[in-house]
């Protein structure tokens, strides 16, 4: 229909295709670190589809994904501690290459959205996909400082 | 296209799905299974029923993972505390 609905599907395929082969193959570390990210790529395709639609209430959904995504993270993290500290996984390549993706699809929302409520709103949702993600990233190469056995 | 962005999200829950089948480790199920959440909040936001994902989302992504992984985690301790072949 538009072109934010085909840069909302290509955004959406690409990442959330490649976070499910991550987590469905290969190594626990490299799973999680596939979980994690699928939740910080899927809120900037909600937050495409949203103005792809013309709808802004819609981007309540990207707003509520980027509050109980890391979340979800973050218990893997804590209950795996004990699975994840003998090798625990960095992935700082693909964590920055989706904050990068995450931080530009909200900067391009705001210029096209102009000064306003709406744009406060996609800032405050563009912060918090991008500190979620570093910070369940974080957690998960570093595990919880005191916990050494989830 | 609208059609396009629907056929890709259908795609992407069936491939879900069926990794949350094929996997046999219930701690690599769990982490599919939140995957497949958020795909099931694509499905419904494509589809126009934004108040399904919503709810879609606030269950799938952190409270079945969080059971999942409690019940795990209890199932797995209980031999080692009642002493009868190790732990595992």
């Amino acid at each position: 229909m538009n072109g934010w609905i085909l840069a909302a599907a290509v955004v959406i395929a690409a990442g959330l295709g490649t976070s499910l082969w991550g987590v469905s193959t290969g190594p626990l570390k490299r799973r999680v670190v596939a979980q994690n990210l699928s939740n910080a790529i899927v809120c900037p395709g909600l937050l495409l589809l949203a103005q792809g639609y013309g709808r802004t209430s819609y981007v309540d959904l990207a707003l509520i994904l980027a509050l109980l995504g890391p979340v979800g993270t973050l218990v893997f993290a804590r209950l795996l501690a004990g699975e994840l500290a003998d090798d625990p996984p960095s992935a700082r390549v693909p964590t920055w290459t989706v904050a990068a993706v995450g931080a530009a699809v909200v900067l391009v929302l705001c210029a096209v959205t102009g000064p306003g409520r709406a744009m406060v709103k996609l800032l405050v949702v563009g912060a918090l996909v991008v500190g979620g993600n570093l910070i369940a990233s974080r957690a998960l190469s570093h595990g919880f400082p005191g916990v050494d056995r989830g | 296209m609208a059609d396009a962005v629907v056929v890709i999200a259908l795609l992407l829950v069936a491939g879900a799905a069926t990794a949350a089948v094929v996997n046999r480790d219930p701690v690599r199920q769990a982490l599919v299974l939140s995957v497949l959440g958020t795909a099931l909040a694509v499905l419904f936001t494509v589809d126009q029923a934004p108040d399904v994902g919503l709810s879609q989302l606030a269950v799938g992504s952190a409270l079945t993972p969080l059971l999942i992984m409690l019940a795990v985690r209890k199932v797995r301790r209980r031999p080692a505390e009642s002493g009868e072949d190790g732990e595992k």
